[in-house]
């Protein structure tokens, strides 16, 4: 049988730069294809080119053949004809691949209205057929609905109903869960490998997560730095990778990662300790004065727990379940409207008196790498600041102290005198640790430190936090949507839901015996090597 | 909700332009009445603007008067601020609205030119043209169009309004046309950052992905979205050819709100000053209402 | 653009400074056998009413368009930026105040208030400069409340905050920086309509007053000539052009630069 696609030495070039090197590959009609790789590994250019989705100026050479006809060398009208219709395409962020002033329903339509011979009323008939199928509940509603007032998982279905709009052949999906919430993203997962049984359509799955693509694909390309590096059948790479990359890739995976040595949960005093806190945004308007409502948003609705010296406590939660306010609270950014945090058994206030003496104990470190650092200081000033603004040290001494955390988080000298944007991701929240570090903490916050990270880099970070852990003594509160991550780091674990603690305990038992629905759909949520493959 | 978010900004223009009167030099009703009036009549007209109570007093009176419709009496006409605003208003109103049509289509069209191929040969000299608006007197060029189009060609009447509404277009081209050269510049700025933005947007790839042509992602999805910004531009475009009419009028001998603002300052006639300053904030205030109004209609996001 | 930019405001200030070596004539001296005299080798732009040597005041007149230009953008300035900075930093009361103040200056024309403003004190530069600096600040005050907004949730400010930093410092050393690029683009387009709005008081009779060498002045008192004499009021107005295309070009190269602008 012939490939439905057939790709011949595609490279792509931006100027200088070249995104993609030299990939070939086939695609059989009805096959899954995950494409997977780091951040700038090529693999999102490489799906964007076989539709000639790229800015006008690149250049891309090879071939694309799709039944026979080469993609690459088709005018823009011929194009058109197959875009949409033939093959189709969903995105990474569903809020920002819709039009936000077009009514759903009409954005599902695009295609039909485009593509086939069908008019009015027949297409909307077909428009609530579609958006059945990815079983939006309530499909009238939703395709009257604009695209803010859908919750993202709802529009990434969306998505997917405007791409099946024409009954494509071949669906192209770019990191179409990487912006949704693990439970919502495994929904979407099950939904893409179900079509792709019931409609027998072929699939490209690009993604940075092997847990995803293992669970909808059946082959698997691995790209790094423009280059195919290596392909085969998921279970075949999974178990036994051959490039050396891919082992790298595969071991750093959570599930492959040797989880630690939980310590028992030590019985030394509370060292930090929140007491009923609730944080609300926003304050009362005049009606909820009038009306005697409590006003604004609750962020978070009542918060108790305690970190005892040496453990690592681990808050999950998905987007909008408090786990960041909260922990903002605690070093004083966000002042709670009810509760309070305590010290070392001592009432502390992290946003008012002594908050200076309180933080040089307690310090937060950020989620996102480059957002975390001033873009005009250098690596070496911005370590040097709280050095020499507090003067934690001799001034004579800064700079071999500087030099010194540097190391600890293992910086290579070098990097001192270049900025930010001349480092890597990884680097950037070295520094960002280091720069924690000089305060000598006894307590480090990390706010989603990894999730910003690729895989390798993710491992190497926390494998930094545990020997930092390890050699300091230090405390850690670790604030994370990644299940998989709070498992391997954190000796007990609480669960957020909209605010609220929903279970808490140590991280073995809620993670072997959860006690609540919820805390088991975010464990089954997981992306795991070995997924409950279609 | 829009509305009673305009009536606090309504009570602080009242404060600014009350507080431009307080702080004129002298004292007005002298002004008003002359140097012979006698002390009785003074006084009289003192009690009547209020002018011996305390200053929050005289400010309740000010605004009374105001909700009346009472700002005051020229001094040079004798007769009631009102009635000067209700001869000169409509003239700058008929300029303003004939600038605006006359704007919008070279507008659109060379912000649409320039944004489809940014940087390229169009683009760059539409870039230099806007430079060269920006950079450009209005009232050196209004002198040099009147004196081309008005007295070496001959083509248009150089000063007055005219007496029928033709008439009235045809005096108020020049004006228009020499404020136009400043505005387009402006907002063709705003209009093809707004597109360059808009075509750089996501969603532009789903429709490129769904395969609709160029034309129709345009037309359908970056064309709607880069109105928004630029409507939002729309209310302070309105402030600057009010504020270009003064110029532009004074030039032209176009008798409008403008040319008797101007014409009063120099005549030191205040309350005319007052009134006419307080009637340009007004006539923004009730765009900015408008335009509130029509991005809530466009942007489902607004609510009104 | 930019460089060419440069390049005109630096020869402008060249020519302000070297004025008296570049003056062919006394820019005030009245010569009434030479009125109204064409372009020509005596006088190179023509001579005005009362026999003035237009090339001279021309020139004379670039001291006082840059000084009103430079000068009076630095209230405005230095006000708004304090105003947004604070006020787009802390947000809460002090952006309500400081927003309020602000939402109630945009509804007037801004050349309609300062017009007002200038006929309350009386005309001048001085009263020009008062009155920009009453109304001028509150563009800058947009600007650099928008930036600082954005900035107050970014989160390496927000690690300065946890580091303990004090607000004063957090605002000079990690806002100010970040936030001064859309300013100085902002600057240079205010710089082109001071000298602007300068010349057209002058022009209306309410800035710098007669007999000055000021372009706007100038303008006006060709006014009536524009149909036998038109080099009276030309060459003023195209000195004009040029000063503010060369403050124009430095602003739109910058913000090419910056990236602030496509």
């Amino acid at each position: 049988m012939t490939p439905l696609l057939k790709v011949c030495d595609l490279s792509v070039r931006f100027g200088q730069t070249v995104a993609v090197d030299g990939v070939t590959f086939d695609l059989a009609r009805g096959a899954a294809l995950g494409i997977v790789g780091e951040s700038g590994s090529g693999k999102s250019v490489t799906c964007r080119a076989l539709m000639r989705l790229l800015p006008p100026a690149t250049n891309i050479s090879g071939s694309v053949e799709f039944e026979g006809r080469d993609l690459l060398n088709l005018s823009e009208p011929e194009l058109n004809t197959i875009r949409g219709k033939r093959i189709a395409m969903i995105f990474q962020s569903p809020a920002s691949h819709l039009d936000p002033l077009m009514r759903i329903g009409e954005q599902v339509a695009e295609a039909l209205v485009e593509h086939t011979d069908l008019k009015g009323r027949a297409v909307w008939e077909e428009v609530l057929r579609l958006l059945d199928v990815v079983r939006i509940p309530d499909p009238d509603r939703c395709a009257r609905a604009y695209p803010h007032q859908l919750s993202g998982g709802m529009k990434q279905r969306a998505m997917i109903a405007g791409a099946l709009a024409c009954q494509p052949d071949l669906l192209l999906a770019d990191e179409p869960t990487t912006a949704l919430d693990a439970t919502v993203q495994k929904s979407v997962l099950d939904l893409l490998a179900q079509l792709r049984r019931e409609q027998n359509l072929s699939m490209i799955f690009v993604s940075h997560d092997l847990g995803a693509v293992a669970r909808v694909c059946d082959d698997l390309l691995v790209m790094r730095r423009a280059k195919l590096v290596e392909r085969g059948p998921v279970t075949r790479v999974i178990d036994a990778p051959q490039h050396e990359y891919t082992k790298q890739l595969i071991a750093s995976h959570p599930d492959r990662l040797a989880s630690r040595q939980v310590a028992a949960v030590s019985q030394g005093a509370p060292l930090l300790e929140a007491q009923g806190i609730q944080i609300r945004y926003g304050g009362k308007s005049l009606a909820d004065v009038l009306t005697g409502r409590e006003g604004g948003f609750v962020a978070v609705k009542h918060a108790d727990f305690v970190v005892r010296p040496g453990e690592t406590l681990g808050i999950v939660g998905e987007s909008g379940s408090g786990k960041t306010t909260l922990a903002r609270s605690l070093v004083g950014l966000v002042k709670p409207h009810k509760g309070e945090v305590l010290f070392d058994g001592a009432p502390a206030d992290p946003s008012g008196r002594g908050r200076v003496a309180y933080l040089r104990d307690v310090q937060l470190i950020y989620q996102h790498p480059y957002e975390a650092l001033s873009p005009r200081l250098t690596v070496q000033a911005a370590i040097a600041e709280p050095l020499r603004r507090h003067r934690l040290c001799p001034a004579a001494e800064v700079l071999r102290r500087v030099a010194e955390l540097m190391a600890q988080v293992d910086l290579a000298p070098d990097l001192a005198k270049r900025l930010p944007g001349q480092l890597s991701g990884g680097q950037c929240q070295r520094v960002a640790i280091a720069r924690a570090l000089a305060f000598n903490p006894r307590v480090l916050i990390a706010d989603e430190v990894t999730s910003a990270l690729d895989v390798t880099l993710q491992a190497q970070v926390m494998d930094l936090l545990l020997k930092l852990q390890k050699e300091r003594g230090l405390t850690m509160v670790f604030i994370s949507h990644d299940l998989a991550v709070i498992r391997r780091l954190c000796n007990s674990v609480i669960v957020m839901r909209a605010g609220e603690i929903v279970e808490a305990g140590p991280t073995a038992s809620v993670f072997d015996a959860p006690q609540q629905a919820y805390t088991r759909a975010l464990i089954d949520a997981i992306p795991h090597l070995h997924g409950d493959a279609a | 909700m829009r509305l009673l978010q305009a009536v606090p900004v309504l009570f602080g223009v009242s404060i600014i332009t009350f507080a431009l009167m307080v702080a004129t030099p002298g004292d007005p009703i002298r002004l008003l009445v002359g140097d012979h009036a006698s002390p009785e009549t003074v006084a009289a007209l003192r009690d009547q603007y209020g002018l011996d109570a305390p200053i929050h007093v005289q400010y309740l009176k000010y605004i009374t008067n105001l909700a009346t419709g009472d700002l005051g009496k020229s001094l040079r006409y004798r007769v009631p601020v009102s009635q000067l605003i209700a001869q000169h208003y409509p003239v700058t109103l008929f300029l303003v609205l004939y600038t605006i049509v006359l704007t919008l289509p070279p507008v659109f069209a060379l912000s649409v030119w320039s944004a489809k191929r940014q940087n390229g040969p169009a683009d760059q000299i539409i870039r230099l043209l806007g430079v060269l608006g920006l950079a450009v007197p209005v009232f050196w060029l209004a002198l040099l169009l009147a004196r081309f189009f008005g007295v070496t060609l001959g083509w248009f009447p150089v000063s007055g309004f005219g007496a029928t509404i033709p008439a009235h277009f045809l005096h108020l081209f020049l004006p228009a046309l020499s404020t136009m050269i400043w505005v387009v510049p402006i907002l063709v700025r705003t209009l093809r950052s707004a597109l360059l933005d808009e075509m750089n947007r996501d969603y532009v790839l789903t429709g490129m992905a769904k395969g609709l042509g160029e034309r129709q992602i345009f037309r359908k999805h970056i064309l709607p979205n880069s109105i928004l910004p630029t409507l939002n531009l729309f209310a302070v475009i309105v402030a600057y050819l009010l504020g270009g009419s003064v110029i532009v009028e004074t030039v032209y001998a176009v008798p409008g709100m403008g040319k008797l603002m101007v014409e009063s300052i120099l005549a030191r006639d205040y309350f005319v000053v007052q009134g006419a300053t307080l009637v340009f904030a007004m006539t923004t205030i009730l765009v900015m209402l408008a335009v509130d109004v029509v991005s809530a209609l466009i942007d489902p996001r607004v609510t009104p | 653009m930019f460089v060419t930019g440069l390049a005109l405001v630096l020869v402008w200030c060249l020519i302000a400074l070297v004025a008296p070596w570049l003056a062919t004539h006394d820019p005030y001296a009245i010569d009434f056998v030479a009125t109204l005299k064409p372009p020509g080798a005596a006088h190179w732009f023509g001579t005005d009413n009362v026999g003035r040597d237009t090339y001279s005041r021309v020139v004379y007149g670039s001291r006082l368009a840059l000084y009103i230009g430079l000068l009076g953008v630095i209230a405005p300035l230095v006000i708004g930026m304090t105003v947004g900075l604070t006020a787009g930093y802390f947000g809460g009361w002090v952006d309500t105040i400081a927003m309020r103040l602000v939402d109630i200056t945009v509804p007037f024309p801004f050349f309609v208030l300062v017009l007002s403003i200038v006929a309350v004190l009386g005309p001048g530069i001085e009263n020009y400069f008062i009155a920009l600096a009453l109304v001028g600040w509150v563009g800058y005050a947009r600007l650099a409340r928008s930036e600082a907004m954005v900035l107050r949730q970014a989160e390496f400010v927000l690690a300065a905050r946890t580091m303990g930093f004090s607000h004063r410092y957090i605002l000079l050393r990690h806002i100010l920086p970040n936030a001064l690029s859309p300013i100085v683009v902002y600057v240079m387009t205010d710089v082109t309509l001071v000298i602007l709005f300068g010349a057209a008081l002058g022009f209306l009779g309410m800035g710098v007053s007669p007999p000055a060498a000021e372009w706007g002045v100038m303008i006006a008192e060709g006014q009536s000539y524009i149909s036998t004499a038109w080099w009276i009021s030309f060459f003023p107005g195209l000195a004009m052009v040029l000063i503010g295309v060369g403050f124009a070009l430095i602003g739109d190269g910058l913000a090419r630069m910056l990236r602030i602008e496509r």
